[in-house]
């Protein structure tokens, strides 16, 4: 038994489909997608890219003294962390500012920038690069600058662990909350992949979805027979995680429970996922939530639409859970929201905890024809309301090989659990 | 005056610097200048002058009044560049 428990008290997303977790999850519940076709990327005779882009622009939110020192990721991650503390409702005193950290997952960190110098130097032939490059596009940006316009000041870590490396960030935030180094975490992930040079090297693994020809939007089918590839997708979620009884001394929102993380690794290709590697991630968050299979009510798959990912995942919950397998429901959310990269297990941990708070499950959209292999209830036919939940899993898989799995409870009757109506 | 008013309207808009603190006597640290600001500076001082700055960028400016005379001096030195001073960036 675990002496410290871990709340979720605030949640933040700036993410295509959504401003608020609010938007985001309507929008989600009512199968939208916020894929749709990106600008020509300026390479000859190459089709116009598909992803799901945010309409973000840094101008309204920064001035301009301070946007010129933040890339598109920083800023996309200040303001979805903002609006998590503020969702939190947290008022730091000095002595709780020094019991606050703040963990961040990203990928690419300031690939903007990155290729902003290359432009520079290769297309305009200058060497003029710009005085801020190097402190704009380093990967800790985001959470440093969190940590400084908040004023947190314990540990700062960023964690690149490709497609888990914001569930790691959340799973790790989580553990120093439980270790007792820390009270209150401000943890997450940013993303922003949709660039020419990222959407190309994506491309050129051939992972990339095609464009589906009628419906752009509809390109991204996780499970499907039909299914081509993933489609990228840029955006910021994160979560103020909190001790327990430290929420509950301040009168917090407590959204949720976070209950079990779970990593393993799959010590096999660089790319290619095993069904052993992510059971045990499963399982992993399964023993440090103190839950049995028969306990979770819904899984937020990482379902990437990928060829492999999806088989795999589906055999991996089959190993897991057994004959349970079949009676839950599993939705892969990245065919609306896309995937986010370093940035999607955060947005879908707060997807999974607006599953509880709204007690209801978005559909796995364009999943007419399932792959014969994978053969689950992926809540294909629609949202589902009013189903009791109350514990909900969230996988994150990578390149690389780092899993990590998310288990999440809508608590238990010593706590102040929030959950609103639809 | 009239490097001055360019500087000014480079602090202001890209800085976010208040005009009436653009004054000779202004010490740039206070203007919110740090050192990657100065240097940032350099450049758009070559864009408005169509000048190119190169190892003998001065590394001890401290107020605007510096700014002002380091730019006379490039521009003294480039008289043939004096008149792209007055086009628009």
């Amino acid at each position: 038994m675990r002496a410290r428990r871990v709340a979720v008290t605030g949640l933040g997303v700036v993410a295509p489909l959504g401003y608020s977790p609010d938007e985001l999850f309507e929008n989600l519940a009512a199968g939208r997608s916020g894929i749709g076709r990106l600008p020509p990327c300026g390479v000859r005779e190459a089709p116009a890219p598909i992803g799901a882009s945010v309409d973000f622009d840094g101008s309204g939110f920064f001035p301009a003294p301070r946007l010129r020192m933040l890339d598109r990721v920083s800023q996309m991650a200040l303001i979805a962390a903002q609006r998590a503390i503020a969702d939190a409702q947290v008022d730091f005193t000095p002595r709780a500012r020094a019991r606050c950290g703040v963990f961040v997952g990203t990928g690419l960190g300031g690939a903007t920038t990155t290729a902003d110098c290359y432009r520079t130097l290769f297309e305009e032939c200058s060497d003029r690069l710009q005085p801020f490059s190097v402190l704009n596009a380093m990967n800790n940006a985001p959470a440093a600058w969190i940590a400084i316009e908040h004023g947190l000041e314990g540990p700062n870590l960023t964690f690149s662990t490709a497609c888990s490396s914001s569930a790691v960030a959340l799973g790790e935030a989580a553990r120093r909350i439980e270790s007792g180094e820390t009270d209150l975490m401000v943890a997450g992930g940013a993303e922003t992949p949709l660039i020419p040079g990222v959407l190309r090297a994506w491309d050129a693994m051939r992972t990339l979805a095609a464009a589906d020809p009628q419906d752009p939007s509809a390109s991204c089918r996780p499970f499907a027979r039909t299914r081509t590839g993933l489609v990228l997708g840029e955006g910021a979620a994160f979560a103020v995680l909190e001790e327990w009884q430290h929420a509950r001394d301040r009168r917090a929102p407590i959204h949720a429970e976070l209950k079990g993380y779970g990593l393993s690794s799959d010590i096999g290709h660089i790319t290619r996922p095993t069904v052993e590697g992510q059971a045990r991630a499963m399982r992993a968050a399964l023993q440090a939530a103190g839950l049995e299979p028969g306990n979770i009510d819904y899984i937020n798959a990482h379902g990437t639409a990928t060829l492999q990912n999806d088989v795999v995942e589906t055999a991996a919950i089959k190993s897991v859970f057994g004959s349970q397998a079949f009676r839950i429901p599993v939705s892969s959310t990245k065919s609306m929201h896309g995937h986010l990269l370093g940035a999607a297990g955060a947005l879908e941990f707060v997807v999974a905890v607006m599953c509880l708070r709204r007690d209801s499950i978005p559909p796995t959209m364009h999943l007419d024809s399932p792959d014969p292999a994978c053969d689950l209830d992926y809540v294909a036919d629609g949202a589902r309301r009013g189903l009791g939940l109350r514990c909900v899993m969230s996988n994150s898989f990578a390149f690389g090989g780092t899993n990590a799995v998310l288990i999440l409870t809508s608590g238990d009757s010593s706590g102040t659990i929030l959950r609103s109506g639809d | 005056m009239n490097t001055l008013r360019t500087l000014e309207e480079i602090l202001v808009r890209d800085y976010g610097v208040a005009a009436d603190q653009v004054t000779l006597g202004a010490n740039l640290v206070a203007l919110g200048l740090d050192s990657l600001s100065m240097l940032e500076l350099m450049f758009k001082i070559e864009d408005r002058y169509g000048v190119k700055i190169t190892e003998d960028a001065p590394t001890d400016l401290t107020t605007i009044g510096d700014v002002v005379a380091f730019i006379d001096g490039l521009v003294a030195r480039a008289p043939d560049l004096a008149a792209a001073s007055t086009r628009p960036s």
